[in-house]
């Protein structure tokens, strides 16, 4: 049975990592007319859905579709699983990722990002009867967030007692915190704000714990190798900081209009350049 | 490129055994609650009252036709917010997760095990369950000394089968926090980008206590046959 | 309760169609007719090949059933869903994964129920059949297979009801389902996850109880014409 077993393993691992001769991405997806982009549908205002077009909306959806049509082609949005994204854009079933992905050193041995579209940290959210006020104050207690994301290992890293539960997704985990399954939500700053803002007179009960456990950039995920994809992506985000477009988007998704209610860009999209 | 080694120490091989260890928990538990309740509700759909067979159809029509992923999300995030206060606070304080995915299990489990359980019982010679009242013991003294270890002898390739479901049941824990074997696979996967060794762990982990498991029921069968 | 039916109850049905793939219950009830249409032949073929003479094709076939039935279905999805692509060389969604998933997990617990099928059909039909000229597969075809489906019909009704049931495991992949949409609009709503859940729970309720109680009642009639005839 072992040996069996083993046989099988080998298997799926020779086949899984053969590569599928491809073409030419960038030729690829002009040919057929319409550029895939991975979005997760549930990170509200980066991605979400809009309750009464029942359509995908967001920061990231925009920029999407204005790289689609800097590209000429259709912008075809599809949703993704947090843990899912990474697999998703390797097997080639979306061309680019739009989804709240982080860009750090260990990712990039498996794909590639483009110019870095949003900065933010990632912070925790408490309910003020939990006496917490530190992060520090989290050790031994239990925290609730998304799988397959960063937020688990920051957490872990910042401090090292805490107890993590990991739900499939992220209005999961806040839902848990509501209900006091945990006494910490972990998320990314700007998602954190957006809950916080939509508490509405509940916002009296909970507070956003000051200190950011990481320095989140986010990017778009390109496959790994594909430089054509990621020079005509990056050519198109660079006109679109250039014509002031990309700040316009912005503040339509993160202004003070919004529920995150920024009153400053604090960055540009120009880099794709990250700290160690 | 393929490295069971990368699994076999560190932080990973703990993951994943502890993983282990917690699936095989959540089985051995919810076997011991969910007997007894399948008994129970078998012998409700056996009762000569017409309410309580009522009682005890729909008790398993409820729960079989509705997914388990359904059970656990109801039990985690529905239920124990209907609970009063002071409760509550007490078994958020615990480890609500694991209570959770127990009540879902035994309640679905002991669904399909006293459906076989009813099958053992009406097995059996109505002679049995006669004799039993004529010595003047009572419907329920009959069933619990006479009539249900026999039944269960009879019943228990199907209920070894049910086991074997129970057992991959408790992969679907994962979708509330629990921290079970699926769960931790998952995470060593989001850590390690390796999908290929998690999965042939899970995979050979789970398959290890299924051929245990048919296994017993191979033995047992021989014993009895 | 009521707010929430009618705010939601577009996106409950059909997910984000037409604006968007297929969602909701309407991609549950497809998402299973494929699988068990689909997964009947591959029964039938993995049938077949646990019975045929030929150890080459008895033995693999013997070892893929005892493994995938030895593997909870959620792992079976996990791989289905890293590994499928790599294997045919083909982009599949999470649709495209559910199905394959489905279909070979089910695939192997119907191969019992068709073989029983078959068998169950009288040896004189074949007999019949062939002797009127017939070849094999003709009389597969023709005599054996379609009264043998009609014998299969309330395992296979109940067999629809687990394929269902099995569905909502599309959740974990992100799959629009019906349980998916339902935590979804749980993570909108925020506070009533007791009523979104006992909905969840109420919509498969229906939609199976009737499905089982057809199979039984198919069951009954079968049995009433079985004894009507003899």
């Amino acid at each position: 049975m072992q040996t069996r077993l083993h046989f099988a393993a080998l298997l799926f691992t020779s086949i899984a990592f053969t590569q599928v001769a491809q073409a030419d991405q960038l030729a690829a997806i002009k040919a057929k007319g319409e550029l895939v982009c991975g979005t997760l549908g549930t990170d509200e205002p980066n991605s979400f859905i809009d309750a009464k077009s029942r359509q995908l909306v967001g920061y990231e959806v925009d920029l999407c579709r204005a790289i689609a049509q800097g590209l000429g082609v259709k912008p075809v949005i599809k949703q993704l699983a947090v843990a899912a994204r990474i697999p998703e854009l390797q097997q080639g079933r979306i061309d680019i990722l739009t989804a709240s992905l982080t860009h750090n050193k260990e990712r990039e041995a498996l794909i590639d990002f483009s110019l870095s579209t949003f900065y933010t940290g990632q912070r925790v959210l408490v309910k003020k009867s939990s006496n917490i006020t530190t992060v520090a104050g989290l050790a031994g207690k239990k925290v609730l967030t998304v799988k397959g994301g960063t937020q688990e290992p920051n957490i872990r890293k910042a401090v090292p007692g805490v107890d993590v539960v990991t739900f499939e997704t992220a209005g999961q985990a806040y839902l848990g915190l509501q209900q006091g399954k945990g006494v910490g939500y972990v998320d990314d700053e700007v998602s954190l704000l957006n809950n916080y803002a939509k508490l509405g007179a509940a916002q009296k009960d909970y507070i956003v714990l000051p200190q950011n456990i990481s320095q989140e950039v986010f990017a778009f995920g390109i496959r790994k190798g594909e430089t054509g994809v990621k020079t005509a992506v990056d050519q198109v985000l660079r006109g679109l900081e250039k014509s002031g477009e990309a700040e316009k988007l912005f503040f339509k998704w993160y202004g003070p209009t919004s529920n995150v209610k920024f009153q400053k860009r604090t960055f540009k999209i120009e880099s794709d350049k990250i700290d160690a | 490129m393929f490295d069971l080694n990368f699994l076999l120490a560190g932080d990973y091989r703990d993951w994943l055994l502890s993983g282990l260890l917690l699936s095989l928990q959540l089985m051995g538990i919810t076997l011991l609650l969910s007997l007894p309740l399948a008994c129970g509700v078998a012998m409700l759909r056996l009762a000569p009252s017409r309410l309580l067979n009522g009682l005890g159809a729909a008790y398993v029509e409820l729960i079989r036709n509705v997914p388990l992923l359904a059970h656990f999300l109801f039990w985690y995030f529905g239920a124990p917010e209907l609970l009063p206060d002071a409760w509550k606070e007490r078994l958020y304080a615990g480890n609500i997760e694991a209570v959770s995915a127990v009540t879902a299990l035994t309640l679905y489990t002991a669904a399909y095990m006293a459906e076989d359980i009813r099958s053992g019982i009406r097995a059996i010679p109505a002679q049995q369950f006669e004799a039993g009242r004529a010595l003047g013991l009572s419907f329920l003294a009959t069933m619990r000394l006479c009539i249900v270890p026999q039944a269960l002898r009879l019943a228990a390739p199907p209920l070894l089968s049910q086991t074997l479901n129970l057992w991959q049941n408790t992969s679907i824990a994962t979708v509330i926090g629990v921290a079970e074997l699926m769960y931790q696979t998952q995470r060593v996967e989001a850590a390690s980008f390796r999908s290929v060794e998690a999965f042939v762990f899970a995979s050979v982990a789970y398959l290890a206590v299924s051929l245990a498991i048919a296994g017993l029921a191979a033995w047992l069968q021989r014993k009895v046959a | 309760m009521l707010e929430l039916i009618h705010d939601y109850w577009l996106y409950f049905l059909v997910g984000r169609y037409p604006e968007g793939p297929l969602g909701g219950l309407a991609l549950t009830v497809l998402l299973a007719s494929l699988a068990l249409v689909l997964s009947l032949p591959f029964g039938l073929l993995l049938g077949l090949a646990r019975l045929s003479p030929w150890r080459l094709l008895r033995w693999p076939v013997a070892a893929l059933i005892h493994v995938v039935r030895g593997i909870p279905l959620l792992l079976v999805i996990f791989w289905a869903y890293f590994f499928l692509p790599s294997i045919t060389g083909h982009e599949s969604g999470q649709f495209g994964t559910m199905l394959a998933a489905l279909v070979i997990f089910d695939g192997i617990y119907l191969a019992e129920i068709v073989r029983a099928g078959v068998q169950a059909v009288p040896k004189g039909q074949v007999e019949a059949a062939r002797s009127l000229g017939l070849t094999y597969l003709d009389s597969m075809r023709q005599v054996v297979l379609p009264q043998a489906l009609r014998h299969m019909l309330p395992s296979l009704v109940n067999q629809f009801v687990s394929t269902i049931k099995e569905t909502s495991l599309g959740t974990i992949i992100g799959l629009a389902e019906v349980s998916f949409i339902a935590s979804q609009v749980n993570g909108l709503v925020l506070t009533k996850p007791v009523q979104v859940y006992f909905l969840l729970g109420m919509t498969y309720f229906v939609l199976c109880f009737s499905l089982s109680r057809a199979a039984f009642w198919l069951e009954r009639r079968q049995a009433r014409l079985l004894k009507a005839a003899a």
